[in-house]
């Protein structure tokens, strides 16, 4: 026997409790990984080189939500593969290559993950009526040169969504690293999708985003797949810097009715907007949990105290000095702390990971250094909580054990 | 001389006015005397006991644990004077309801930097002495109300104190378990030489003691000693 014992045994006596001591913590601290969580991932997908990416123009359609780059494509509604011929077709100027997009989430042995039908380059080459347009021949940078401050920094936009694929059979498929890994598919292997099955042509290499979990394939095949012909969700367009100065946008708004045009770089740095909300809101809350579980904690805590008043005074009968009353709470207090933290990070990592893919359209993974932090602020609110009533159950006189009859 | 008490006086500060609990109290104990304490209700017994155990404290007067002046002492030399010389018995037990026998007995001794096994030894030794070993894993409210007494009784022990405080310690039990109880009191001080302050309402067990106190209104109004008794018997004779 010695006070941490003592303190152990008490703590297991009275663990139908704790729900209503750790619940305001418990739910501050998963909110805020929760967040943190979901932000991690999308900061990630704004870490792409911007000036790279000022030169792509995104053809949606009107209802789509643009809030996420990553995500803006999935399962938005669709309008007609034709619209890429009317831009090849027109008279507008400055647009140097297209990329028509099918994105669907689909289910393998019930793990989700994003289908995307992409058009290889050979095949919109090869187009006749496109030959003459000049679409395919000139290489960007000569347009939209790069800016020495990324270069630096060494940003470097490889995902895939950016690059165009040279060729791509009918039941060709290429992986994201994690969606790979998920279906244990190796180079040359083959894989059945939605009753079809493809070679996997190539498993790309891992980029930290959504990009991960997607599985490319040709754009027909898709269309066939999943039963919408002559459709797509989303044509990106590379353009020149100068020509999107001259109303680019606009011209093309011009033919393309019903989508909602845009660069990328708009996209992006709504998206960042939107990130900086998170962390603001994450702030909020961490403020909310400092006061509403540190109130909740010494709220309980102070009930504990009053139940064991006559447990108390016995402790200081027998010698407890002030200070091993103060411990024994605050160690009640540290222990309330570290579940409210792991109870916390757990449920918030879960959350995160079920809604992300949910609503976002973002593969959240957990983090693990998230726990250190969730631990970090639990304790430290729970041990403010704790210090009042500690201090309380300090002055209770020991001798209540003595004068009732 | 283990304890002295000169001119000691509390008044308790109440919204009805001041209560004189103690008024100039004056005794001295012996090592290995057993004190009974009586008085009727209201007549400061608790308020000694207490005051003597420095968990009150007092308005005047002078309380001597051997060189300590219990008087004068701060909250935490109280505290380790507690912890080192004396064990408590209550009329209610105060047992902690969530800790076995064994765990009871052995509570003051979890703020002594001690083995885990010499601990547990020695408690397991005192509820031999009280007789409940076999009971060592029972919770207090799987116990009798004798046997709860019991182990607060081993509790009081287990730090070795040269003093043991208790107060009514047989006023919750029926008189054939109160006398097993004194008698067990009788025994350890006897057997281990601690000195004995015990409250008591009843007359019989007054007369466990050698000295025996009488409060009225906070004033010792007969002091009874078996020593100066016989010593006065002597000169007589
Ligand atoms: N905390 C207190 N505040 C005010 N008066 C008290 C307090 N405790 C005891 N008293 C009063 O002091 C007197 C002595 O009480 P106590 O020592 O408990 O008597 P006993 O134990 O002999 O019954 C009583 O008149 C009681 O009402
Ligand atoms: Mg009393």
């Amino acid at each position: 026997m010695n006070v941490q014992k003592l303190v152990w045994l008490e703590f297991k006596q009275h663990k139908s409790q704790l729900i209503s001591g750790l619940l305001a913590i418990t739910l501050g601290i998963a909110v805020i990984v929760g967040i943190r969580s979901i932000s991690v991932v999308s900061e990630k997908a704004v870490a792409i080189n911007l000036d790279n990416l000022g030169a792509n123009i995104l053809v949606l359609p009107q209802a789509s939500n643009v809030d996420n780059y990553y995500s803006a494509d999935i399962d938005a509604p669709t309008f007609p593969e034709e619209y890429v011929e009317r831009i090849a077709t027109s008279t507008i100027a400055g647009v140097d290559n297209m990329s028509p997009k099918l994105t669907r989430r689909i289910t393998i042995n019930g793990q989700k993950y994003v289908l995307t039908g992409i058009l290889p380059k050979n095949e919109l080459a090869s187009k006749p009526i496109w030959q003459n347009s000049g679409l395919f021949g000139a290489e960007l940078q000569a347009s939209c040169g790069e800016s020495p401050v990324n270069e630096d920094l060494g940003y470097k936009d490889e995902k895939l969504q950016r690059k165009s694929v040279d060729s791509l059979a009918m039941d060709d498929c290429m992986m994201g690293s994690s969606a790979a890994q998920r279906l244990t598919a190796k180079e040359g292997e083959s894989v059945v999708i939605e009753g079809k099955t493809f070679k996997v042509a190539k498993v790309l290499s891992e980029t930290g985003t959504i990009d991960d979990d997607r599985i490319f394939a040709h754009l027909h095949a898709v269309q066939d797949l999943l039963g919408i012909k002559d459709q797509v969700s989303a044509i990106e367009i590379m353009g020149c810097c100068n020509a999107i100065s001259d109303g680019l946008l606009g011209k093309l708004r011009n033919i393309l009715p019903d989508t909602r045009i845009t660069t990328i770089g708009q996209i992006v740095s709504t998206q960042i907007q939107t990130n900086k909300m998170m962390n603001k809101v994450s702030f909020v809350f961490l403020i909310i949990i400092i006061f509403v579980g540190g109130i909740s904690i010494g709220n309980f805590m102070w009930a504990n105290v009053n139940e064991r008043r006559k447990e108390i005074g016995m402790f200081r009968m027998i010698g407890f000095s002030k200070t091993i009353i103060y411990q024994m709470l605050l160690a009640k207090a540290f222990i309330l702390g570290i579940l409210g933290g792991v109870i916390g990070y757990i449920i918030g990592t879960a959350a995160a990971m079920w809604l992300g893919p949910e609503f976002a359209g973002l593969t959240v993974n957990a983090i693990p250094a998230l726990i250190f932090i969730s631990l970090l602020i639990s304790i430290a609110v729970s041990l403010i909580g704790a210090i009042i009533p500690a201090y309380l159950a300090g002055k209770i006189d020991p001798f209540n054990n003595m004068q009732e009859g | 001389m283990i304890l002295r008490v000169v001119s000691l006086n509390k008044k308790y500060q109440h919204i009805d006015g001041e209560v004189d609990a103690l008024k100039d109290v004056n005794f001295d104990v012996n090592q290995g005397d057993f004190v009974t304490i009586t008085g009727s209700s209201g007549s400061g017994k608790t308020t000694l006991l207490l005051t003597l155990a420095g968990l009150i404290k007092s308005t005047s007067g002078i309380i001597l644990f051997k060189d300590f002046r219990i008087d004068k002492a701060t909250d935490g030399q109280l505290s380790a004077f507690r912890k080192n010389n004396v064990g408590f018995v209550m009329q209610s037990f105060a047992l902690i309801p969530y800790l076995t026998a064994i765990e009871n007995v052995m509570l003051p001794l979890a703020i002594f930097n001690r083995p885990k096994a010499q601990k547990y030894n020695a408690a397991l030794e005192l509820l031999q002495l009280v007789g409940l070993d076999n009971r060592k894993n029972h919770l207090p409210k799987e116990l009798s109300a004798g046997q709860q007494q019991r182990v607060a009784i081993a509790r009081a022990l287990v730090n070795n104190p040269s003093l043991i405080l208790a107060d009514e310690p047989t006023g919750n039990l029926d008189p054939s378990l109160s006398a097993d109880i004194l008698n067990l009191l009788k025994k350890i001080n006897r057997e281990k030489k601690v000195t004995m302050l015990m409250v008591t309402h009843s007359p019989a067990a007054a007369e466990f003691g050698n000295t025996r106190i009488h409060l009225q209104n906070g004033r010792i109004d007969n002091i009874f000693s078996k020593e100066i008794k016989m010593n006065l018997e002597a000169v007589i004779n």
